[in-house]
């Protein structure tokens, strides 16, 4: 049903084992996943399912140890750490759970840095970052800190900071998990639209109605897809 | 090319704002390096000022001036026996010896002793009997009044060409020509005053009275007791060696010396004097330096631990950088950066503590007006120090630049 020719990410037959003291910890075992241009997809599971795993290897920081990653036509597995970090760079938005802001540096200096690594001009850089946080609602705090902010601003420079590099796919890491409800429903609001205006979306989730925004739930029980529901377009709540 | 010029420079800026982020603690660290290079900037400047300054005084005298003097072997001097050069040398050889400018001959008035009196003022000074050619040798010129002449030699007058010194210990008027002085006895009418020369390894070079060669002779009385210096200048192009060889040989025969016999008188230069001085500052500089080097050695250590725990300490913020595309090259440059910049900066500091110090110890020093840091120890300074900011940055840095990004991320 899907084509692969529309495929944003396709992972065949991934396992990630980790060598334990007396036997290996199965922490993925043989997924098989297809996620489409401009999908919104929620991971779920218990804690230990092996949601964080396959974040990490989905945002390249982390390699499988058997299978294939194709990540925008790109085999993942086989590349070396400086070509990870080019794909991190281009291909993958992250936003963590605790933000990762670095304290020190203003929100306009956060929005950029990923622009830094990638060697931009530093005039094209402000003028990138400038663009994402007014895409967030941000524009008014490009001089603060950090931790002049709330939780939920602080949340918004990071989606910034995922948005300034246009990439393949924005991955969150239980984005909402260090807010309160309100702000949750603020900043999954932001994620919603952001699909609307064609994003890849793929969010690590535990709560359900964090998972109910988005039209795919993949829900992980140790290491194993357990289910994998494509939600009709009507019943997409945007609550 | 481009390319690693801007990852350069993006690494370096995100080097100085890791290093200003943490003011107090980069400027301890490069405490080890400030004092290692400050102390070795100090100690090779005062040495070369001295050197220098020693130098110049050496060349002000003459370098190429060359004294001739008895010389008896120590074991034929506990015999009793003591060889003399003789006014009847300094004449022969005055009219004899090629390529020579001008020589003169000097005596110590024994017989006055060193006691010279003004007034109600005493000094002692060393009394030296010479002809007119000695300010031509020695390069001695009046501040006030006139040298020795001929005739002051011809006639034995009793006059008298004094050191600066001289006039200032005995309390003399501003313009001491004309007074009369008193050597044990004898009076002296001062002709002239000489200018100024300072002092040499801590010797007072202005505190002497010349006398013209004959008073000073026949008031020392018996001339078989005559033992004189002989100083002349070899003309500019001439070989020292060769004159050297024609007067031995003109004196040997003089004095009768057997062939197995040993010299009667040796030849003394200050470019002699000013080699040994050379090499003694030179091994000098050489040990101390060496000792110091231990210094930035602990420096460099210094700034391996602190590099190392600032990894640790970062490790998080190094995760957000790679998770952001930051290669490890990156890395590994942003953190070596790091090492090089508080090494060199401290570098910097140090030469200027250096500096300081020695300009410090030179002002407390008599004798010694000027430091010199040369260029080649500002070069070594910062050679060695960027030589450290490398080696002793390099480990932390492949330490942060290894780091896995989830690890590094999940690090609290």
């Amino acid at each position: 049903m899907n084509d692969s020719t529309t495929n944003v990410i396709e992972l065949k037959h991934i396992t990630k084992n980790y060598p334990m003291a007396d036997e290996d910890f199965l922490a993925l075992n043989d997924v098989n996943l297809s996620i489409k241009k401009n999908d919104y997809v929620a991971i779920t599971g218990p804690s230990g399912s092996g949601k964080s795993t396959l974040m990490n290897i989905l945002g390249c920081l982390d390699q499988p140890s058997d299978g294939e990653y194709w990540l925008d036509k790109q085999n993942v597995a086989t590349k070396t750490e400086t070509q990870l970090a080019e794909i991190r760079n281009k291909g993958v938005g992250f936003i963590f759970q605790s933000f990762n802001l670095l304290p020190r540096a203003s929100v306009l200096q956060n929005v950029m840095q990923p622009l830094v690594y990638r060697m931009m001009p530093a005039a094209e850089r402000k003028k990138l970052a400038l663009e994402a946080l007014e895409r967030v609602g941000l524009s008014s705090k490009v001089t603060s800190l950090p931790n002049q902010l709330s939780g939920g601003q602080r949340q918004r420079v990071a989606i910034a900071r995922a948005l300034v590099t246009k990439p393949a796919i924005i991955l969150g890491d239980e984005p909402t998990g260090n807010l309160d409800s309100k702000t949750s429903r603020d900043i999954m609001a932001l994620f919603d639209q952001l699909h609307q205006q064609g994003h890849t979306i793929i969010l690590v989730t535990h709560e359900a109605d964090i998972a109910n925004h988005c039209q795919r739930i993949i829900r992980l029980v140790d290491g194993v897809i357990e289910s994998d529901i494509r939600k009709q377009q009507g019943e997409l709540s945007h609550a | 090319m481009l390319k690693t010029m801007h990852i350069f420079f993006e690494a370096s800026k995100a080097a100085m704002q890791a290093i200003t982020a943490h003011g107090m603690r980069s400027a301890l660290t490069t405490l080890g390096i400030v004092i290692g290079v400050g102390a070795v900037i100090t100690v090779v400047a005062i040495m070369e000022g001295l050197s220098a300054n020693i130098t110049s005084q050496l060349d002000d005298l003459g370098s190429d001036m060359v004294t001739l003097r008895a010389y008896t072997d120590p074991e034929q001097e506990m015999l009793g026996f003591s060889n003399k050069v003789s006014y009847e040398d300094f004449l022969l050889l005055k009219s004899k010896a090629d390529n020579v400018t001008d020589m003169t001959a000097t005596m110590r008035a024994f017989s006055l002793g060193s006691s010279v009196q003004y007034g109600r003022s005493t000094t002692q000074t060393q009394i030296i009997g010479t002809d007119s050619s000695y300010q031509n040798v020695v390069h001695i010129y009046p501040e006030l009044g006139r040298f020795l002449s001929e005739s002051d030699d011809l006639k034995r007058r009793r006059v008298a060409f004094i050191g600066s010194s001289v006039a200032k210990k005995l309390k003399m008027p501003p313009d001491p020509t004309g007074q009369f002085i008193n050597l044990s006895g004898d009076w002296f009418r001062v002709i002239g005053v000489a200018e100024t020369r300072g002092s040499l390894f801590g010797f007072d070079q202005d505190n002497y009275i010349i006398a013209p060669f004959s008073t000073i002779r026949s008031l020392n009385g018996s001339q078989a007791t005559d033992n004189i210096d002989i100083m002349f200048r070899p003309q500019s192009d001439a070989s020292l060696t060769d004159i050297k060889i024609q007067m031995r040989q003109i004196l040997r025969q003089k004095h009768k010396l057997l062939d197995d016999d040993p010299d009667h008188f040796e030849f003394h230069s200050a470019e002699k004097t000013k080699k040994q001085f050379a090499s003694i500052t030179t091994s000098v500089t050489l040990v101390a330096s060496g000792v110091v080097s231990i210094s930035l050695l602990v420096g460099g250590i210094g700034i391996m631990n602190i590099m190392l725990v600032s990894v640790t300490e970062r490790t998080k913020e190094i995760g957000i950088a790679k998770a952001l595309g930051a290669t490890p090259q990156f890395i590994l440059l942003q953190f070596l950066i790091e090492a090089l910049i508080l090494s060199l900066f401290g570098g910097v500091m140090g030469l200027l503590l250096g500096y300081g110090l020695a300009s410090m110890v030179s002002m407390m020093m008599p004798g010694s007006s000027s430091v010199l840091v040369p260029l080649w120890a500002i070069g070594l300074s910062f050679g060695f120090t960027t030589a450290i900011g490398v080696i002793f940055g390099l480990a932390p840095a492949i330490k942060a630049a290894k780091l896995n990004p989830v690890d590094a991320l999940r690090y609290e």
